[in-house]
């Protein structure tokens, strides 16, 4: 993280430096989404089973049981109602955590860092990333629960928990999963843009 | 931030920082975070009431598509409009949240108010970057338009995967530069000289 210093105006340095982070980005993002794809099929397995783990851990009975479709999906499945279509939603998996590429596109950019310097806080980022990945699929199954199936919905859920898990999913859906990786690059880099104090 | 003064009596050890000393050389940037979280989140959820959404971001939407459908009938699509549908005999979208950069500039609005620098610097930032966002945006959809017509295959990774993160990148982009270049704070703080005495 770096530290302010005191200066009447931001060293030349810091002209150079978001130049330098679009190359680095640049350099960066088509390898990073390269392996991002390969890493994929099996991350999605991954997630599915966590997941699927921790609905039922909020489950008596467990009943629920996600199951990877296509790659790129799971479907939400549960053994104690019927299912005309042999599930009761599709949810693709991977719109969850492409965000990963911003990420480490982010933190490998960063100019003037060596590469320890850069992969260390990146690991931990990913490891955050990955437990707000399961996170956020918990929710659309609890979303899915709470708001989609009509009268099942409106018998196990009342007003408060349909709102709870619409906006939770929301939330983790959009702003949160979006924001984290600004978040978690702020949080190890941000003292690298942060203003140079201007004398009085 | 102030230095650890030293006892003079004794020579200075190497202490491991306690709690509250972490807190404190991370404040800047956990303000920052603070600060971020809580725009991000306030910034979405007035976005999802449903007042807010009928009023003022269907008719945003609804502009969106519409100049998107201008731009398309100018490079030679036979483009109808309807409310926030746009489409021709080949391919039809229907612009939606998550669509119309919206959420690109509450990122980028969070991050700006969230960072350390004067208000005029602020508003300036914000309503470059928000004509900027929408600039691309219009890029994105027109794009993701013609790929949906002439390329189908390809428009579910381009919608989600590579657009959202086409844009939120210049997003961030946007605010670093503007935070690099045009964000300083004229304050006496712990990191500035002390003054002189009278």
């Amino acid at each position: 993280m770096g530290t302010p210093s005191s200066a009447s105006r931001p060293p030349a340095i810091l002209s150079g430096w978001p130049l330098q982070f679009t190359k680095g980005l640049l350099i960066w993002i088509v390898p990073v989404a390269i392996v991002w794809i390969l890493i994929t099929p099996v991350y999605n397995r991954f997630l599915t089973k966590a997941a699927e783990n921790l609905v039922r851990l909020t489950e008596s009975p467990a009943a629920t049981r996600l199951q990877l479709s296509e790659t790129h999906f799971f479907l939400i499945t549960r053994n104690d109602m019927p299912m005309p279509r042999g599930y009761l939603a599709k949810v693709r998996v991977t719109d969850t955590h492409f965000t990963l590429i911003m990420l480490a596109a982010f933190f490998l950019a960063v100019p003037g860092k060596s590469l320890k310097k850069r992969l260390e806080p990146l690991g931990w980022s990913v490891l955050i990333s990955v437990f707000f990945h399961i996170v956020s699929l918990f929710l659309w199954v609890k979303f899915m629960y709470a708001t989609q199936l009509g009268e099942w919905s409106m018998e196990h859920y009342g007003a408060f928990a349909r709102n709870f898990w619409g906006i939770s999913k929301h939330l983790a859906d959009l702003p949160f999963k979006f924001g984290l990786p600004v978040l978690l690059w702020a949080f190890f880099f941000l003292g690298e843009i942060l203003p140079r104090r201007a004398a009085k | 931030m102030a230095e650890p003064k030293a006892s003079k009596s004794s020579p200075p050890r190497e202490e491991k920082p306690g709690f509250l000393q972490v807190l404190a050389q991370y404040r800047r940037e956990l303000t920052f975070i603070g600060i971020f979280v809580l725009l991000l989140g306030g910034g979405f959820t007035l976005i999802s009431l449903q007042p807010v959404n009928d009023h003022v971001i269907e008719p945003f939407t609804a502009g969106i598509a519409k100049v998107s459908g201008v731009t398309l009938n100018l490079l030679g699509q036979k483009i109808t409009m309807k409310g926030t549908q746009i489409r021709n005999d080949k391919f039809g979208v229907n612009i939606r949240n998550g669509c119309n950069g919206v959420e690109t500039m509450i990122i980028f609005l969070a991050a700006v108010f969230a960072f350390p620098a004067p208000w005029k610097a602020r508003f300036v930032g914000l309503a470059l970057g928000i004509v900027a966002i929408q600039a691309v945006n219009l890029v994105r959809v027109v794009a993701l338009f013609l790929t949906g017509a002439y390329f189908p295959s390809f428009f579910d990774s381009s919608h989600t995967v590579i657009w959202q993160t086409i844009v939120i990148l210049f997003g961030v982009l946007l605010w670093i530069f503007w935070a690099s270049r045009f964000a300083t704070v004229p304050t006496s703080g712990p990191g500035a000289a002390p003054a002189e005495p009278a």
